[in-house]
This record gives structure tokens, C-alpha cells and sequence, in this order.
């Protein structure tokens, strides 16, 4: 009989694993009900910023005669100050935010993962050096530094704003990354790999990383929301040469041109604030969803 | 000198125990398992890693501000390059005559003695002192904020966990988790725009800078309530912001705590529920939070850059990006330096105090700890 | 103390009893269902008298040890059944107790070693602090006075109360901490001490110097001991009778000698063939079969049928009571117990070597 219980989900996961993890995944998401309110907000402000502007296409044409009007049927969002669609400004302008976020976050998850893997596992020096790196980052204020680099070097694309975000990140995460692989080093197959001399990076990506999946997409939804707090305040406040389209930019325009202190903007306003909010709000609900749910010590709770 | 006989040995290590090299090395021994030495010599090397890494961007970095700053005056002045360079050097306290490494030395040497050079735009004007008059305000505001979220926070956190899946836990753990997800300055934009501009409620204009024209500082009722009245903004944002990351730690700390065997003896003994939740849980739980205390109140020294700006309030942050956009490079690093040491002191002082809440770190024998 | 709700004439104890457990039943609600964690269990306990109650995890002993205070986890419930505690020259039923009364009762009348023990101390305030919240708590405000009972408590013990009071518990090793629990289960003078596996995370000289300093304790203060253990040769060693616990509820109910020498039910029989024995080398240790039964779904008829070796068909059909056996004094829940017993004979020896001669 101990052998039928054994074979069975062998088999069944040979059939379908992919379909079944995911569905598995689904049902006990769906247990968390802000965790899936938090997924379904993720995938809607993915496919505002990135599919719905395939088929919605940018206006920017001026109507002086319709400025800061409150939402109505063609304006479903308002207007703003020179009358253009406020709905048509949010759909257009998350995409280079959420770029950024994506990227941001998977280069602070990148630097962590590696450093803190390579830190764990060859331990001594090098360990000590790496760790010492991310307690000296994780102990001064980023964003000043931050500010201070672009003033000198340039932002100039969003790629390069993305690497400089990135580092907002990685060192909370390199720190329990590296904690993470300590234990799972202590393991037996890890031993049984290091016995058979597989080498440092098979050992790394081979063995420890794939234990480190669940640990790994929760990082990088952290790292992303970081970058996105960053990329949105320091555009607000004009210092990334931004154009174009994004809601930080609608906040900085309502910041330089007073729109703050002018009653009929609120419309305007809100939008952005509310995208920036929800998405943000998205993230971090999933987040401790997919704590509560890879991390069975604290499942029961919450 | 190798040891071939006991005797031998006992010679050699005798002299060895009496040498300079091993006084030396028992003292600094002796500090390493002293927490706040130790502290203490991590936020010297950070300090000193800061510092250098400031003094690469402006002097050593490709388009640098020096550079910069000589091709200006050389083309706005019609001077000779040495001439340029003088005017340089003594705007940023830097010899550039001499080499790399003089000039770093003489540098770190000067920082040491709180030498941070002058501004580049109001000639005359030192850099500590404009540090001198904006960091207060900072500091006051972050501190202020932050201690109310702490206590509030943890408070409720604590019941939250006490009263776990009650109508209040659910509610209370909602609204910590959207708080704690609003980026700052959101949070102040929003208040802005509803209490001040839609509502009318507060005197947004009014509230801007640190005190009221035509009030003169001193010990005295009217101006504290005027500070606080201008301070009411920035704090109001700083405590919204971290709140909800206090509660949603403390009640998961009070949940963990709540399953300690010392938890169910304390029950067992007959304790009043008063002691227990005080003694026995709540000052367990609060414990982690207080080490995350620092590493808080350096992401919102950070973040204070961002709502200062918004809020129009005179601290650091507003003066740091005064000085980006004016390219005022001086008191840009002298600001970003500064804003690192303290939040290296908050991170000092952090530990002094879990150190004195938990005795198993700082006192003698604590070496699990 | 009245306790209310109850129609019945309220039960007394008599003068040498301090303890009398009737039909306690324990429910626990899950997820999966109510878990029946222990299920009609009865005993007394006498003055200066110890209990042992043995049985593998799971079998409920740590769950009616912690009912005995109420100090079960909010899920648990007490079904059905007394705890009937003699104070002074009354009775009271801890079962149906109010919370504020109940408070008072705790550690003053009834104190309770853990099992974890090197945790049952705050870690971030001293011990005497520990003693002294505890005194407080039943009105011994007087600093001075609690202090020189602890110090008398403690040298007790064999510490040296200077030293221990000013400690944090993180200061003092594993077989100190225990040493300081029972000294400070005895501040309050209670009739009884509830221990739960007090030497499980203790090296072996140290458990052999806990047993020994308990019995020095209880002829000197002449208290009861409820003794919870795995560990048989402890619990042969301190107990007056022993209670088998098997899916919780009592199996077995014993003199110490009746049960070491002439256990009369399966499940204590196997508990005794699984003891080794460091002296002699006679019978093999032989671990009982199975597992422990799904509390939420208990087997039809005897809950031990599964892996009992004397079952028959009739074992199936409905869960025996508890009879005399052999003595009055000696119950069993087996209807197969004169099989056992005829295995086994009366003689004075061990299960292990008896089990090895009749193979």
C-alpha cells in the first residue's frame, strides 16, 4: 500500500506538473483572499501598462475648453490642464514604470542571489568581504546616495535609472539569501554534491537555487516595489530626465505647476496617486500571500 | 623560533604573553566582544567607505565636479588653468597641486576636524554651517515621527495579536498593510491635496518652513507649539508611512512570543494577564523590532529627502535638493556625509538600547548571544 | 467554592486525598474534525503519593497533565467530567473553576515542571525577578520575605541562591534551570507537583541528580507528584502506581510493582519489551509495531487491536471497560488479560527476561 501512495503523485506530476503546481498554487491562494486580490491587481495593471496601449492609442490632443473636468462618459478619469484624457494618460504611462520595477528587480535579485550564494558557500574572506559590503549598504540612506550619483553621472535611460535602483534592494536580500543557503548547505544532497566535487556553480545553480525558487519570486516582487517607490518619488520630484508618459510625471506636472493647491485638479491628481497605490498595494498583498504560503512554519497564521 | 622541548615552549609562550604584539592583541580582543566597540569600529569603517566613495565621485570620476567647476571658471573668468585650480582648491578644500593621495589625506584629515568646505554658490559660507542649521529640523521631525509610530504601532500590534482573527485584528491588520504600502511621499502628496486643498482643513501655506516669521526661538510654550504646529505635516507623514510596518512586525512577533514555553509557565504560575502581556510578551516581541528601529530610521532619513521637498519643510532633504539642482556639489556630499553618520549614530544608539533590554547581548559571557 | 450548573450533590474527597480525576474527557477542534485527546479518565491521588502516567506521544499524557491546571491551548475543551482538588478542608472542581479563582489556584495549590524546562524562564529578566512576579501574584508582597524563601528554597536545590537569583536564565545550564523550576514550583508550598518529562533534555548524570533530589524533596516536604513520562526506569524509580496511556484514555491502572512485573495489558507489555536495559543482556528490545492511533478516527472496538498480538475477532467489536485484574488495586483494559497474564506468570522479574524465557 506504502508503494501506491508513493507512485501515485509520481505519476500524476509527471502528467501534468506544471499544470498541476500552478492549479495547487491557485487553490491555496485562493484561500488568501487579499492574496488574490493582489494577483488579479498585478495582472490588471500588467495588461494596462503593456497590452492595453496596443489597442488604445495615445491622444494628446489639446481642448482648452475642457480643462480639469471631472470624470464623465468620455472622460472616464477626467481631464487635465490642457484638457487632454486623464484614463489615456494612466493607460500610456505605466509602462516605463513598470519596466523599470521588472528590471530593477531582477538586477537586485541577480546581484543577491549570486553574491549571497557565492558568500555562503565558499564562506571565509570572501564571505566576510560580501557580507561586510551589504551591512555597510544596508546601514546608510540610499536614496540621498542615490540622488547624489545621478547628479553626477547622468541618468539618461531607463535602463541605466533601472541599474541605479536596483541597488536600493539587493542588500536586505543578499543577507537572507546568503542565511537561506547556510542552512540549506548543512543539507545532505548539498554534502553528497560537495563529495562528488561537482564544482562551485553546479552546487550553486544546480542544487541550492532550485530549493530557493519560492524565496526567489518573493525577493524580486520586494525588490520591484522598492525600485517603483524610488523611480515614481525621484521623477515626482523632477530628477529623472523622464519623458514622455508616466505617472510620476503627472505628479511632477501637478507639483511644478501648483496643480496641488488648485481644487478642480483632484481628478487629475488621484489617478496617478491611486495607479501608483493599487499597484503597490497589489505587490505587497501578494507578497505576504506567498510568504504565508511557501513558508509552512508561518502558514497557519495570518 | 620554533618550540622543540616543553621547556621550551613554556619559554616561548611566556614571552610571547608579555610582548607588546600580544597586549596589544588581548586589547583589541577585549573590544571585539564589547558590542559597542564593535559598533563603534563598523560605523568607523562605514564613515571612512562613505567619505572615500564621496571623495571619488567629486575629485576622481570621469566629468567630476572639480573638473567641472575649473573648465567654468576658467571659461567665465578668462583664467589660466593654475589660477583656476587656486580658486578650486580653496572652494573645496583641496590642494590640487599635490598628489592624489596627499590630497585624499589632507581630505579625511580635514573632515576629521568637521572642515566640510564652503558652499559653491554662496561663497563664504561654510558647509557645516548650513548643515548646522538644517539637520536639526530633520532629525526632530524623523525622531518625533518614528517614536510615535513605534509606540503606536507596536501597541496595536500587540493587541491585534492577543485579540487574533477578532473583528479588530482584521481591521486593524488591513489598514497597517495598505499603510505600509503607500510610498511616503503618496502619503504626503494626499494630504496635501485632500486636507489642504479640497477640505480646506489645514493652512497648507501657512504650515510651510520650520517656524513662524516674527517669533523668536526660545524655551517658551508659544514657540514650542508654533515648531510643532509647522512640524505637524512631515510627522504626521512619517508616522503614516511606518506604522503599519510596526504593527504587522509586532503582531507577528507577539504570535511567535505567544507560543513560548516561558509564555505558558508564566500562565501556570498564576500570573495577572496584565504582567504577563507586559513582561513576558511584550517586551520579548518588541525586542527584534528595536534592532530594526535603526535600519527604519535610515530609510526614512532617506526617505525624508522626498517629503521634505513636497511639504516645503527646511531640513536636510529640502536642502540637499536645493543644492542638486543648483549643482552645489560641496554641500551635496557634506549633506549626503552627514545624513550617513547619523544614521549611523541612530544605528549606535539602537544597539546600545538592545543591549540593554536583552541581557543576553552586552554582558559579560554572552557569547551565544 | 460552589460550582454551579451542577444538580448532582457536589462531590467531596476524603481527608488523605488531594486529587480525584473523574470521567475528564478533551476535545480539541481542527480543521479535519474534533480530535478526542483524552476520553474518560479517571484516577486519585493521595497524599505524598506519586503518580507516574507513561505512554508513547501522542497517547494524551501531556494534554490531561496541562487540563489538570487548565492551562490547555484555547482550542482544547474539557468535555465531560471533575477535577476535584482538596483545599484546606474543602472541594473544588478545577473543571468548572472561574478564571479569576482559577489564577489564585494555580502554582499556590497545584505547581507544574515542563517538559521544556530550559525554555519555562523569560530570557530578558532575572530569576529572582521570576520569583518574585510569581510570589506577588498570590499576594506575598513582602520582598524581604520572598527572598529568604527563595534562598532557602534554593540551597534546597543545592544552588547557591546569591549566585542564581541576581542570573538571567541564559546564565544557568540546562540541569540549573531545572533545578531552579522545582525550587520555584515549591515557593507557593502546593500539595502537588505536576512533573511533564522533567529530565527529557537533560544528559544522564544530570536526570539521575533531578530524580534524586525529587525524592529527597518529597520525603522532606511531603508533597504529591504527578510524574509524566516516556522514560519507564524514571518513572519505576519515583512512582508509587502508574497509570498506561494509550489514545487517550487509560489502559492500564497499577501498583509500580504489579505494572513493572505483571503488567496485565498488551500496550504496557510492549512499552516494557521496549525499555533496554543497561544491565544484562537478556531478552532483545523490541519496539511495539504500528503507530499511535488517528486521534479523529479511532479503530472500531479496542483502540489498541491493530497492533496488539492477542487480538481476536471479538477485540473489534466494542472498546473494553477497565477491570479488576489480578487485585483490586489493579485494572486493565483487556479482555485478553488473563492470556497476558498467563504469559507472563507472577513472579517477581522482568518483562523483558520473562518474554525471552516463554520464546
Amino acid at each position: 500500500m506504502s508503494v501506491a501512495a508513493l507512485a501515485r503523485p509520481t505519476m500524476r506530476a509527471r502528467i501534468s506538473g506544471p499544470l498541476a503546481s500552478t492549479l495547487d498554487f491557485l487553490r491555496l491562494l485562493a484561500r488568501k483572499p487579499l492574496g488574490l486580490i493582489g494577483l488579479i491587481g498585478v495582472v490588471f495593471f500588467v495588461v494596462l501598462a503593456f497590452i492595453v496601449p496596443f489597442f488604445v492609442p495615445y491622444q494628446d490632443f489639446v481642448d482648452v475648453t475642457a480643462i480639469y473636468q471631472p470624470p464623465s462618459l468620455a472622460h472616464p478619469l477626467g481631464t487635465d490642464s490642457s484638457g487632454r484624457d486623464v484614463w489615456n494618460q494612466i493607460i500610456h504611462g505605466g509602462r516605463d514604470i513598470l519596466t523599470v520595477g521588472l528590471i530593477a528587480g531582477f538586477f537586485s535579485t541577480l546581484i543577491a542571489v549570486t553574491f549571497g550564494s557565492i558568500a555562503a558557500v565558499v564562506g571565509g574572506k570572501v564571505d566576510a568581504l560580501i557580507s561586510g559590503a551589504a551591512d555597510f549598504w544596508l546601514t546608510i540612506p540610499h536614496i540621498p546616495i542615490i540622488v547624489l550619483l545621478g547628479s553626477i553621472l547622468k541618468f539618461n535611460s531607463i535602463f541605466v535609472i533601472a541599474g541605479f535602483l536596483a541597488l536600493l534592494a539587493w542588500a536586505g536580500l543578499l543577507r537572507q539569501v546568503r542565511a537561506q543557503v547556510l542552512s540549506l548547505k548543512e543539507r545532505d544532497y548539498v554534502e553528497a554534491a560537495r563529495s562528488l566535487d561537482l564544482g562551485l556553480f553546479h552546487i550553486i545553480f544546480k542544487e541550492i537555487l532550485p530549493n530557493m525558487r519560492s524565496y526567489i519570486v518573493i525577493h524580486f516582487i520586494l525588490a520591484m516595489t522598492s525600485a517603483i517607490y524610488g523611480v515614481a518619488g525621484l521623477t515626482i520630484l523632477g530628477l529623472i530626465p523622464l519623458s514622455g508618459q508616466n505617472w510620476g510625471l503627472m505628479l511632477n506636472f501637478a507639483y511644478v505647476r501648483g496643480a496641488l493647491y488648485f481644487k478642480d485638479s483632484l481628478w487629475y491628481i488621484l489617478s496617478p496617486v491611486l495607479a501608483i497605490v493599487l499597484f503597490q498595494l497589489s505587490l505587497v498583498w501578494l507578497v505576504s500571500a506567498l510568504e504565508d504560503i511557501f513558508n509552512p512554519r508561518l502558514r497557519s497564521s495570518g | 623560533m620554533t618550540a622543540t622541548t616543553p621547556a621550551d615552549a613554556r619559554l616561548v609562550t611566556e614571552v610571547y604573553r608579555d610582548s607588546q604584539y600580544a597586549r596589544g592583541r588581548r586589547a583589541l580582543v577585549w573590544m571585539w566582544d564589547r558590542p559597542i566597540a564593535r559598533a563603534l569600529t563598523r560605523a568607523l569603517i562605514t564613515v571612512f567607505l562613505v567619505t572615500t566613495l564621496n571623495f571619488v565621485l567629486i575629485r576622481l570620476m570621469p566629468g567630476n565636479a572639480i573638473d567641472n567647476y575649473i573648465a567654468q571658471i576658467m571659461n567665465e573668468q578668462l583664467l589660466s588653468y593654475e589660477d583656476a585650480a587656486q580658486q578650486a582648491s580653496g572652494l573645496f578644500n583641496l590642494d590640487l597641486k599635490k598628489p592624489i593621495h596627499e590630497q585624499y589625506l589632507t581630505f579625511l584629515g580635514d573632515l576629521v576636524r568637521g572642515n566640510l568646505g564652503h558652499s559653491m554658490l554662496s561663497q563664504g559660507t561654510t558647509v557645516a554651517s548650513i548643515i548646522a542649521a538644517y539637520l536639526p529640523w530633520t532629525l526632530f521631525t524623523v525622531g518625533l515621527g518614528l517614536l510615535l509610530s513605534f509606540s503606536v504601532g507596536t501597541f496595536l500590534g500587540l493587541i491585534a495579536a492577543y485579540r487574533r482573527n477578532s473583528p479588530f485584528d482584521h481591521i486593524v491588520s488591513t489598514f497597517g498593510s495598505i499603510l505600509s504600502a503607500i510610498p511616503n511621499y503618496i502619503t504626503a502628496l494626499v494630504l496635501v491635496v485632500i486636507l489642504g486643498t479640497q477640505l480646506r482643513l489645514l493652512p497648507i501655506a501657512q504650515m510651510r518652513g520650520s517656524s513662524s516669521p516674527g517669533i523668536a526661538p526660545g524655551f517658551n510654550l508659544e514657540y514650542i507649539a508654533d515648531i510643532l504646529f509647522h512640524a505637524a505635516l512631515p510627522v504626521a507623514v512619517y508616522f503614516l508611512a511606518t506604522v503599519g510596518h510596526w504593527l504587522l512586525s509586532m503582531k507577528s512577533a507577539t504570535l511567535a512570543t505567544l507560543e513560548e514555553d516561558y509564555v505558558t509557565a508564566a500562565r501556570a504560575r498564576g500570573l495577572s494577564d496584565g504582567r504577563i502581556s507586559t513582561a513576558y510578551v511584550g517586551r520579548n516581541a518588541v525586542l527584534p523590532l528595536v534592532s530594526q528601529l535603526a535600519i527604519t530610521a535610515g530609510l526614512v532619513v532617506g526617505g525624508a529627502f522626498f517629503i521634505e521637498v513636497i511639504l516645503v519643510y527646511p531640513g536636510i532633504g529640502l536642502r540637499l535638493f536645493k543644492s542638486i539642482e543648483q549643482r552645489d556639489y560641496t554641500v551635496m556630499q557634506g549633506i549626503v556625509l552627514l545624513l550617513t553618520i547619523s544614521v549611523i549614530v541612530a544605528n549606535i544608539v539602537a544597539d546600545v538600547l538592545y543591549a540593554r533590554l536583552d541581557p543576553r547581548i552586552g554582558r559579560a559571557g554572552g557569547a551565544n548571544g | 467554592m460552589p460550582s454551579k450548573g451542577e444538580s448532582a450533590p457536589k462531590p467531596r474527597l476524603e481527608a488523605d486525598q488531594v486529587l480525584s480525576v473523574r470521567g475528564l474527557s478533551i476535545a480539541y477542534s481542527t480543521r479535519r474534525g474534533p480530535v478526542q485527546a483524552v476520553r474518560d479518565v479517571s484516577f486519585d491521588l493521595r497524599k505524598g503519593e506519586t503518580l507516574a502516567i507513561i505512554g508513547e506521544s501522542g497517547s494524551g499524557k501531556t494534554t490531561l497533565a496541562v487540563s489538570l491546571i487548565r492551562l490547555s491551548p484555547r482550542t482544547a475543551r474539557i468535555t465531560k467530567g471533575h477535577i476535584l482538588f482538596r483545599k484546606d478542608d474543602d472541594t473544588i472542581d478545577v473543571a468548572s473553576l472561574p478564571d479569576s479563582d482559577l489564577r489564585e489556584f494555580r502554582w499556590s495549590e497545584c505547581a507544574m515542571v515542563f517538559q521544556a524546562a530550559l525554555n519555562s524562564f523569560n530570557p530578558v529578566i532575572s530569576i529572582w525577578e521570576q520569583f518574585l512576579d510569581t510570589a506577588r501574584a498570590h499576594g506575598m508582597t513582602d520582598a524581604k520575605e520572598v527572598r529568604a524563601r527563595s534562598g532557602e528554597l534554593l540551597g534546597l536545590v543545592n544552588l547557591d541562591p546569591e549566585r542564581v537569583l541576581r542570573a538571567y536564565p541564559h546564565e544557568l545550564s540546562g540541569g540549573m534551570k531545572q533545578r531552579v523550576l522545582i525550587a520555584l514550583s515549591l515557593l507557593l508550598k502546593p500539595s502537588i507537583i505536576i512533573l511533564d518529562e522533567p529530565t527529557t533534555a537533560l544528559d544522564i548524570l544530570t536526570q539521575r541528580a533531578i530524580i534524586d533530589l525529587l525524592r529527597k524533596l518529597r520525603e522532606q516536604l511531603g508533597f504529591s507528584m504527578i510524574f509524566i513520562s516516556h522514560d519507564l526506569s524514571l518513572a519505576a524509580e519515583l512512582a508509587d502506581r502508574v497509570l498506561t496511556m494509550y489514545a487517550g484514555t487509560v489502559v492500564e491502572r497499577a501498583s509500580v510493582k504489579d505494572l513493572f512485573y505483571r503488567p496485565r495489558h498488551p500496550y504496557s507489555m510492549g512499552l516494557l519489551r521496549a525499555v533496554p536495559r543497561v544491565s544484562g543482556a537478556l531478552g532483545s528490545v523490541v519496539s511495539i509495531a504500528g503507530s499511535p492511533p488517528d486521534l479523529i478516527h479511532l479503530p472500531e472496538g479496542c483502540t489498541y487491536n491493530p497492533r496488539c498480538p492477542f487480538v481476536i475477532d471479538e477485540c473489534k467489536l466494542k472498546e473494553p471497560e477497565l477491570v479488576a485484574v489480578d487485585t483490586p488495586q489493579h485494572d486493565a483494559r483487556c479482555i485478553r488479560w488473563k492470556h497476558v497474564a498467563e504469559l507472563l506468570g507472577k513472579e517477581e522479574a522482568v518483562v523483558a527476561e520473562k518474554m525471552a524465557a516463554a520464546t
